[in-house]
């Protein structure tokens, strides 16, 4: 039931953060959406909790929790940047990333997986943390390179009309760009060397032909490859922000085709 | 009792005129004390800005007041190209809140939504309330009216879209580089030319947080001068390709007859590309910059034209916002009219209860000398007993008194009162026999009563 909450609540800040947006105002009052999106957050915290006290672990296993948890790390995200003022504006496209994902897992439903796993206990729980957290920076870094290319396209054109107005400066998105990236690939990195370390301490041995691995690898490659465009070259902000996109979407596509694949068999 | 403005603004006079009538703190205080002394009006706050001059009045009656005021300003702003009358606008009554609500709220401004006529009323009206005068300059009245304004101007700048936006060129060259490079602090601009608009655009930057700036004119002299009034450095026009490529921001406004940075010039001071944005704003005719630059990804240029739609756009948004402004100003402006007139019923209110006082207190002194044997307990019962019979009569009529005279109807209100209690004055009849006349009703309590208590219902 606090699900259905949350993502009414995420839904309220959408809406709130895209009448602001047609509104192109630059300033007046308190806008409602960041309240509204923090809420949103606080209560999907509260029913992650209902979760772990209901079902004895955490909602890390299982594609319905896990979907939930990944669009609450990316709230979490959301929240920190509402820290940095306009900065949290990059609500306006994380949060239907979070409405995306919560509402499939509400969809697929939230509960864990019938199959138990031997991969279980603090060792999972961190490794899959920092996944999503890693999963999480890269939305955030896609996000603010979407809104940097749109700001950018606005000031370049010499409009001044309301997604002007409603954007944050590009100084402030390439920055946020940069740091959802650094952050997501470090995260990742030590997710999968830690996954990597328990692998090998007690199975004995590395599966690099298991689907998830070839995945996890290919996502941390893509987060590698815009953290290199978004310091090198002429323009980095703005290849960073196409680096970014390109990359989010990348992953999302590649999960599909994983889950896909291992329901047809295709890697099993 | 009428409040009262007497001004000249924008929309009446030229500003050869309004120059002369911007009067400075100490002369605007002299204009009122001589004011006073000649028309005895007690509230008076005056407003001096560049764009208008404005004498707001309480209580005015008759139209002598006004001639003083007027004799006043044109001597004051003499010489005038024609009599003072000929420019001064005059609101009376009712008209003047929502006036007042108007000019704070930028509707009356030169530039729609301008925000800084809301601090030149604030320092208007803490000028005449810091005024140590007797009675004060900001009374009773003038003190709700710009109290009401100050909320007003607040209510309407955070509800609707009328400060929304860069409304001069200055403020949009600070709006585009705020937008490209978040915070200015630490920015560097590069000024070509010495006029009067790059100025302005420059000093608005350096509001901003800009520290570093140089500047580049076809005469190094002036370059210096513009320099040193702007704390920055002159350097050589010549040296302009050297000196971009630390710049974040340029300003270019110089009458050269052709271009002065082409993308030659971007590749002489970014040999291996530009890697960061670079604002340039050529407020130049003919340009000082090649159209062509605006091609390098990283290059943001705005000509006059379009800083100047960029004005235009603000305004017509603004414009949109003044209905849904003037409904805030009307509620408002209705809700002060209704408070103005509640206070018409003030001195029957307290009269009424003047009187009921007198009669409560000679009826307890002819019963307590009856009752010669009741100790100070019982004495001090009966004697509450008589206050709370007397507020508990009195309070539902003062109620209903005050609340028509708010909605409105002050005249039938005050009309009613004196039907039922008689004008003030009138001794309240008593309807047991030997009721005191007027004058041996005993001693007046004392303290009498209060305003606030008249307005409240007695302390109910």
């Amino acid at each position: 039931m606090i699900h259905y909450l949350v993502l009414l609540l995420y839904i309220g800040a959408f809406v709130l953060w895209l009448r602001t947006l047609v509104d192109g105002r630059s300033t007046g009052g308190p806008p409602a959406a960041p309240p509204v999106a923090v809420a949103g957050v606080v209560a999907h915290a509260v029913a992650l909790a209902a979760y772990v006290a209901s079902w004895g672990e955490l909602p890390l296993v299982g594609l319905g929790p896990s979907l939930s948890s990944l669009s609450f790390i990316i709230g979490l995200g959301l929240v920190a940047s509402l820290a940095v003022g306009e900065a949290g504006r990059v609500g306006i496209l994380l949060i239907p990333i979070m409405i995306l994902l919560e509402g499939s897992g509400l969809i697929i439903g939230v509960e864990p997986a019938p199959a138990s796993l031997d991969f279980r206990g603090a060792w999972f729980a961190l490794h899959v943390t920092l996944a999503f957290a890693g999963i999480g920076g890269m939305a955030l870094a896609a996000a603010s390179g979407a809104l940097y290319l749109a700001q950018h396209r606005e000031l370049k054109s010499r409009r001044a009309g309301p997604v002007f107005q409603f954007l944050p400066p590009l100084a402030t998105l390439g920055r946020m760009s940069r740091v959802g990236a650094v952050a997501g690939f470090t995260t990742l990195t030590l997710a999968l060397a830690l996954g990597w370390a328990w692998t090998v301490r007690f199975r004995h041995s590395f599966q690099g032909t298991d689907p998830k691995t070839i995945w996890s690898v290919f996502v941390w490659t893509v987060i590698l490859a815009t953290v290199l465009a978004q310091r090198t070259g002429r323009g980095p902000e703005r290849r960073g922000a196409v680096f970014s996109i390109v990359g989010f979407l990348l992953i999302v596509a590649s999960y599909l085709v994983v889950r896909v694949a291992e329901r047809g068999g295709l890697f099993l | 009792m009428a409040l009262a403005v007497v001004g000249i603004s924008h929309h009446t006079a030229p500003v050869e005129v309004r120059e002369r009538f911007a009067f400075g703190e100490s002369e605007g205080m002299e204009i009122i004390r001589e004011l006073r002394t000649a028309t005895g009006v007690e509230e008076v706050v005056l407003l001096s800005t560049c764009n208008r001059t404005e004498v707001y009045l309480h209580p005015v009656e008759g139209e002598g007041v006004f001639r003083e005021l007027e004799a006043l300003l044109q001597r004051r702003a003499a010489p005038l190209p024609a009599p003072a009358s000929e420019f001064l606008y005059r609101r009376e009554g009712d008209s003047v809140p929502g006036h007042l609500f108007r000019v704070i709220s930028g509707l009356d401004s030169l530039v729609v939504g301008e925000a800084e006529i809301q601090g030149q009323v604030q320092t208007a009206y803490q000028r005449s309330a810091e005024a140590d005068l007797d009675p004060p300059l900001a009374g009773p009245v003038l003190n709700r009216l710009f109290q009401t304004a100050f909320s007003v101007g607040g209510r309407v700048r955070s509800e609707t879209a009328i400060g929304d936006g860069a409304a001069s060129v200055a403020s949009v060259a600070v709006a585009l580089a705020r937008k490209i490079f978040g915070p200015l602090k630490g920015r560097r601009v590069l000024v070509l030319g010495a006029g009067e608009t790059s100025r302005l655009v420059v000093e608005a930057l350096g509001r901003s947080g800009v520290s570093d700036i140089l500047v580049a004119n076809r005469t190094y002299e002036r370059a210096a001068d513009l320099a040193q009034r702007l704390a920055g450095r002159a350097v050589e026009l010549e040296e302009i390709g050297k000196a971009l490529s630390d710049i974040d921001i340029v300003v270019a406004s110089t009458s050269a007859p052709h271009a002065l940075i082409s993308r030659r010039t971007l590749v002489e001071a970014f040999p291996s590309g530009l890697n960061r944005p670079l604002l340039l704003m050529d407020i130049a005719v003919p340009r000082d910059v090649d159209p062509a630059v605006a091609k390098e990804a990283q290059v943001f240029l705005y000509n006059v034209d379009d800083l100047r739609k960029i004005v235009d756009e603000t305004l017509d948004r603004r414009r949109d916002a003044m209905a849904q402004a003037e409904t805030i100003i009307e509620a408002s402006a209705s809700e002060f009219r209704a408070w103005q007139s509640s206070l018409r019923i003030v001195p029957i209110l307290r009269s009424i209860r003047a009187r009921g006082e007198e009669i409560r207190a000679a009826e307890l002194d002819r019963v307590l000398s009856r009752l010669a044997h009741l100790d100070e307990v019982e004495r001090a019962a009966v004697e509450e007993f008589g206050r709370r019979l007397m507020n508990k009569l009195l309070h539902e009529p003062t109620v209903r008194l005050r609340e028509g005279a708010a909605n409105g109807r002050a005249l039938q209100a005050i009309q009613a009162a004196e039907m039922l209690f008689g004008p003030p004055g009138t001794p309240l009849a008593s309807e047991e026999e030997g009721a005191p006349a007027p004058g041996d009703a005993g001693p007046t309590p004392p303290g009498g009563v209060t305003e606030e208590e008249t307005l409240e219902g007695g302390g109910e």
